[in-house]
């Protein structure tokens, strides 16, 4: 029996997981203090939030304390481009991303160059990656941040972080991941990649929303973008959420647990729903053939109003182009630069799978999709009289 | 925040558009601007539209549009399209303002169609 709406929009949000919403509700009501009161209901609070950085560094084999707690993945990459941008400014000015970013990546960076910052906006190929020698070609010695997502939010194209990180590493530029799509979701290890900063957020893999972290590795530059108390070693000041960084660190500890069976579940089910619609005449591939991550399928069809396609399968929750951009029916600037005209961009549909998502709910997909198109297409007229 | 952009006829029309299709043989109109393609058709007796029918390539508002129109106009006088303004279908739809192009888009085609009639109807002159 399948439930209405059909949710396969996991690559904007995800629900709570049961133990991280427990862990919450306990925490919530028996350690709700302030971590940065010196009495010991303080000290209680404080522990929770050392527990949880703990669970959240063994997931990514890191120190607890490389570990920056934000509101979300936006803040951190906020605090990571501008935060090293600015503390290296004396040493020069040049600065390196890729123009299929997160708007909370691209925003930050034009806002960059509006203050005399030199930005090179690296170019993806036809199936939205970089590759290492377009990266190298780029780097020059004013350089000082490349910022690379890993996971791409809206084809699921995943891009050689450790690559390019070794480009960057002996010519001692400072490497930015945004990792709000990967971590929790695939393995990473923190502690052997030549990563400086990597952006997180909670709620894209079953944690709560509002609370994100920034990994900073040892020794990287970051001039504090928010003032006012001395917390996290006055980088990020604010009174910790504990009850949120509770259930980041339960999140991430059932990732641990869980991340191979969801990604072998993922596997197949898009699998399931690509076998089931790629036969529609007209249909394109926007995520990479092979190699992308299994969460995300994203497909376009000829001659289909995207908008109208979008109510068309409803009560199926999908997204058109970025669902943090949903509002704006422009054609998504990260599929114009895989080359798609803006029709074919127009036309795009994200499905996003998930933990919870089943082989039913791909079955009412693939048959919503099929009736859409063939409905939108019995409604369009030829191009002329 | 995102709120209902669809007004519930909006809705109703998109889901069930009872007036697509075609009249065969009938009198067309048709107009292409902004992204957006409609075509009307209308089969004309007695100088009334007995049938209209539209097909649409265009986001829900202009499919709900053309909708409205075929049921508004269905079985009035042909002269009567000389009367159409997108104004009051655009009011009842709740069509955002920024949508107005697209909508006129359809006041175009009914310009269209209304021509198509009278050549069709125009005795030849010596």
């Amino acid at each position: 029996m399948t439930v209405v709406p059909v949710y396969l929009d996991y690559a904007a949000t995800t629900p709570l997981d049961a133990r991280v919403a427990a862990r919450m509700r306990e925490v919530q009501t028996t350690a709700y203090f302030n971590p940065a009161s010196n009495h010991a209901a303080g000290r209680q609070s404080a522990a929770v939030v050392l527990h949880a950085a703990r669970q959240l560094g063994a997931l990514l084999n890191v120190e607890p304390a490389t570990l920056i707690w934000t509101s979300g993945a936006t803040e951190s990459n906020n605090l990571a481009i501008l935060g090293v941008a600015k503390q290296r400014a004396h040493r020069g000015k040049h600065l390196i991303t890729m123009r299929t970013e997160h708007k909370a990546v691209v925003d930050v960076f034009r806002a960059l160059e509006k203050q005399g910052f030199d930005v090179t906006w690296l170019p993806p190929d036809r199936e939205g990656r970089v590759s290492l020698a377009t990266v190298e070609s780029a780097l020059r010695d004013d350089t000082q941040l490349v910022s690379i997502m890993h996971i791409n939010n809206e084809t699921g194209v995943v891009q050689d972080i450790e690559g390019i990180g070794k480009l960057c590493r002996p010519r001692g530029i400072i490497f930015h991941v945004d990792g709000a799509q990967s971590v929790g979701k695939v393995p990473l290890d923190l502690g052997s990649l030549p990563i400086d900063m990597m952006s997180m957020t909670a709620h894209k893999f079953y944690g709560p929303k509002g609370i994100g972290a920034l990994f900073l590795a040892d020794g990287t530059p970051l001039e504090p973008q928010m003032f006012g108390g001395g917390q996290q070693r006055r980088l990020r000041p604010g009174t910790l959420p504990v009850d949120l960084i509770a259930g980041f660190g339960e999140a991430a500890a059932a990732a641990a647990q869980t991340m191979d069976d969801d990604l072998a579940k993922l596997v197949a089910l898009k699998n399931q729903l690509w076998v089931g619609i790629r036969d529609i005449d007209g249909v394109q591939l926007n995520s990479p053939e092979t190699g992308g991550y299994p969460g995300i399928l994203n497909v376009g069809v000829a001659d289909i109003e995207g908008e109208s396609l979008l109510l068309a399968l409803e009560p199926l929750c999908v997204a058109t182009g970025s669902a943090c951009n949903s509002q704006s029916q422009e054609p998504s600037y990260v599929l114009r630069a895989l080359g798609r005209t803006d029709p074919e961009a127009q036309s795009a549909i994200r499905f996003s799978l998930g933990r919870q998502s089943q082989q039913a709910e791909i079955d009412y997909a693939i048959s919503s999709y099929r009736a859409a198109v063939e409905k939108l297409r019995a409604l369009a007229p030829g191009a002329a009289v | 925040m995102i709120v209902d952009p669809y007004h519930a006829t909006v809705r109703a029309y998109f889901k069930n558009p009872e007036h697509a299709g075609e009249v065969r043989n009938g009198a067309i109109g048709y107009f292409a601007d902004q992204g957006m393609r409609i075509r009307l058709s209308a089969e004309v007796a007695s100088g009334d539209l007995k049938r209209l029918r539209f097909l649409a390539w265009g986001c829900p508002h202009v499919i709900a549009a053309c909708e409205a129109f075929c049921r508004q106009f269905e079985g009035r006088a042909a002269s009567d399209l000389e009367d159409f303004e997108t104004g009051p279908i655009m009011q009842d739809l709740a069509v955002p303002i920024e949508k107005a192009g697209r909508i006129l888009v359809l006041e175009d085609t009914v310009r269209s169609l209304g021509q198509a009639i009278r050549d069709l109807t125009m005795t030849p002159q010596e």
